[in-house]
């Protein structure tokens, strides 16, 4: 199924560079557009993780992607990151090429390193000037308590803090959000969204895959919901009630719509 | 670079901070080295042989006035082979079982044959088809060559006896029958007495012509000893092991120690290493314009460079020491490590190439550990094989790294002049390190899915 854009908003005109399937085409980004799939699907022999979608994402706006375990919001997340390549379609970005960070939905960090460690390689994996500086700030950022402790030996909450650190690095202009707040405690979910909102503020974009619908109310623009690798909704969230879908109780969209109307 | 750069330190750290792994993975190593040199050095040293005895051979046999203690042949027989008394019809069935590879049978009058000394007795080698039936055809050839060798004195000395009663003359036996002879001593007196009797100039010459005969055999039977021993022995080995080293220090096994040690460590480094990447879930992260896929596997295959030749370089080391601690002599590769070390290099990097071709296919961290045991084992016994025996098995050996590295190791350590050997091993090496590398990196996006 192809679904045309998705309204997240848009700043400034943009000139395409690809990852993915198609990589190298001369295809350009639309008008405020960051970054969009064009027919990205994913296959795993017979299985379709994700079938072919065309999707926008726009300047300064924030998308939100729902759906059901194993609905390819998570594909989709990292076909997007280009950390996943594609099985066709391609990925275009804006040119210049935005800065992104990717939270995947399981931390990406060696646990053998402390958490200070991993912030240092990869800030200077990514060609980061002052590595110290830019790890301390970050440190104090995501508040991570025992940043020398080996990362496997953080909890749950911590590791994804880390997670979260690793991906702002690069300051990134697109922030994409696998579940981030799965394991985070109240005030660290709230201080996610503002960081959120702040890249969003300073003219970025934010794209967040989640099951938690009061999240989806709060912050996203527009709602991709996924099923079975298929778009079956594309919109602002308040029209997400006039859709009736097979799995609204597993997401408890029905009470939440039903408790709206009344 | 940079990138690979980085990426080695942090797998330097974190090696460095697992010392139970990284004292396993030098031990482990060594350990299965030293246990593999052993079971191929003793490995069906004595195979299981029946001895077949129709003949009821006596305790002690005496062959040409010598007496033979038997169980003292069979006490020599036995450090070669495990010999099992049976009869003929257990033997039989117990060949057709495999319970044992051979049997060596003694006919009925075999002892008597053997007194006899005229007539060769047979002893009668019935073995198995394959397996090690070459091996214990070829160890019984050694003991009857050995029974014949102890033999031959016996005989010998029968023979001289023989000689002697020729010379001197006296009363003999043979075959049972007492004789009387007059001798080549006897002969020339009798021709001394004739001579002084006879005036006849015809019958002088006859006399004179008869003496020179005697006297020439005389000459010839003097000799008779020497040249029994001689045509007995035609070329006697003589066993000298003085200031040799022991064989657990011996080339062979010191550049097998290297070449498996490198194999197991650098492959299962390497396959455990990569598909830890996935396992960390960093991969997504690194691939996203951090690094190049290729890059990372060039970085995999540096890093098990690197702990190849650290850790070879200390085998090196301590097999350099032991062998001058032993004092037999002086180890003669202090100067060749240079080349040692680039030898180590090599090996570890087509090894290590080899076990990233590995982790890629496995994915899974301890499914690639497991792959590259599972995997390296065989191989490393398949490139142990003798060439000559198995000759398709050592085509196949040559894709893989292990020959060609204890080739390498062989020649560096000890030859006296090495160039071509090791230029020509660090060619395969160099050769089977792109090939495994440019597999593993057509194989790296598995890890991504």
């Amino acid at each position: 199924m192809q679904l045309s854009s998705a309204d997240v908003s848009a700043v400034g005109p943009n000139h395409g560079d690809t990852h993915g399937g198609r990589r190298g085409e001369a295809e350009t980004v639309p008008e405020g557009v960051v970054l969009a799939a064009r027919g990205v699907a994913r296959r795993y022999g017979s299985h379709v993780a994700l079938a072919p979608t065309t999707l926008d994402v726009r300047t300064g706006g924030t998308l939100a992607l729902v759906g059901p375990n194993g609905a390819g919001k998570s594909t989709l997340l990292g076909i997007l990151a280009g950390a996943l390549a594609p099985s066709e379609g391609s990925v275009i970005v804006a040119d210049p090429p935005p800065r992104i960070g990717w939270v995947p939905q399981r931390p990406a960090q060696y646990g053998r390193l402390s958490a200070r460690e991993n912030l240092e390689l990869f800030a200077r994996l990514e060609g980061i000037d002052d590595v110290e500086a830019k790890v301390a700030s970050l440190l104090r950022l995501v508040d991570l308590a025992a940043p020398d402790r080996p990362a496997t030996e953080l909890s749950a909450g911590n590791q994804q803090r880390l997670n979260i650190a690793i991906a702002l690095l690069a300051e990134p202009e697109v922030l994409l959000l696998d579940e981030p707040t799965a394991s985070l405690d109240p005030g660290q979910r709230r201080r996610l969204w503002e960081l959120a909102s702040s890249v969003r503020e300073h003219g970025g974009a934010v794209v967040f895959a989640t099951q938690n619908i009061d999240e989806v109310e709060r912050f996203a623009d527009v709602v991709a919901v996924l099923q079975d690798g298929n778009v079956v909704f594309h919109g602002p969230f308040d029209r997400l009630g006039e859709k009736r879908l097979p799995f609204s109780a597993d997401l408890d969209l029905s009470a939440r719509f039903a408790r709206d109307t009344a | 670079m940079t990138a690979v750069r980085l990426l080695l330190g942090k797998d330097l750290r974190v090696l460095g901070r697992s010392p139970a792994l990284l004292v396993a993975l030098l031990l482990y190593p060594v350990l299965i080295a030293l246990l593999v040199a052993l079971v191929a050095r003793f490995a069906g040293d004595k195979p299981r042989v029946g001895f077949v005895d129709n003949d009821d051979i006596p305790r002690e046999i005496t062959v040409g006035g010598q007496t033979f203690d038997v169980s003292e042949v069979i006490d020599e027989v036995e450090t070669e082979v495990d010999l099992i008394p049976l009869s003929e019809q257990d033997a039989e069935e117990r060949l057709r079982t495999g319970d044992v590879v051979a049997a060596i049978v003694v006919p009925r009058g075999f002892v008597s044959r053997l007194q006899s000394l005229v007539r060769q007795p047979t002893l009668i080698l019935r073995i198995t088809r394959g397996g090690l039936a070459g091996r214990v055809e070829r160890q019984t050839e050694a003991l009857v060559y050995n029974l014949n060798r102890n033999l031959q004195d016996a005989y010998i000395e029968a023979n001289l006896e023989y000689v002697d009663l020729l010379r001197q003359g006296g009363t003999g036996e043979f075959l049972g029958n007492e004789f009387d002879i007059v001798g080549l001593a006897g002969a020339e007196r009798l021709l001394a007495s004739l001579r002084d009797r006879r005036d006849d100039p015809a019958e002088q010459r006859e006399i004179a012509e008869l003496q020179a005969f005697v006297d020439e055999a005389e000459l010839a039977l003097t000799q008779s000893e020497e040249t029994l021993r001689a045509t007995a022995n035609p070329i006697v080995l003589q066993l000298d092991d003085e200031g040799r080293r022991q064989w657990f220090l011996s080339a062979q096994v010191q550049a097998y120690a290297l070449a498996l040690t490198l194999a197991l460590l650098s492959i299962l480094v390497a396959a455990a290493g990569i598909a830890s990447e996935r396992d960390e879930n960093v991969l997504g992260r690194l691939t996203r314009g951090l690094v190049r896929l290729g890059e990372l596997v060039a970085e995999k295959i540096a890093f098990v460079t690197v702990v190849g030749v650290a850790l070879g370089l200390a085998l090196v080391l301590v097999l350099g020491l032991a062998i001058e601690l032993s004092g037999s002599t002086a180890f003669a590769s202090w100067l060749r490590l240079p080349v040692v070390a680039v030898g180590l290099a090599f090996a570890a990097a087509a090894f290590g190439a080899f076990g990233v071709l590995l982790g890629v296919l496995a994915r899974e961290t301890r499914t690639a550990a497991l792959v590259a045991l599972l995997v390296a084992l065989p191989l490393v016994l398949l490139g142990s094989l003798p060439e000559v025996s198995v000759s398709p098995a050592a085509w196949v050996s040559r894709l893989f790294p292990f020959v060609h590295s204890v080739n390498l190791f062989e020649s560096t350590l000890y030859d006296v002049d090495p160039a071509a050997t090791v230029a020509r091993e660090l060619a395969w090496l160099l050769a089977l390190a792109i090939a495994f590398a440019f597999g593993a990196r057509l194989g790296i996006r598995r890890l991504l899915a």
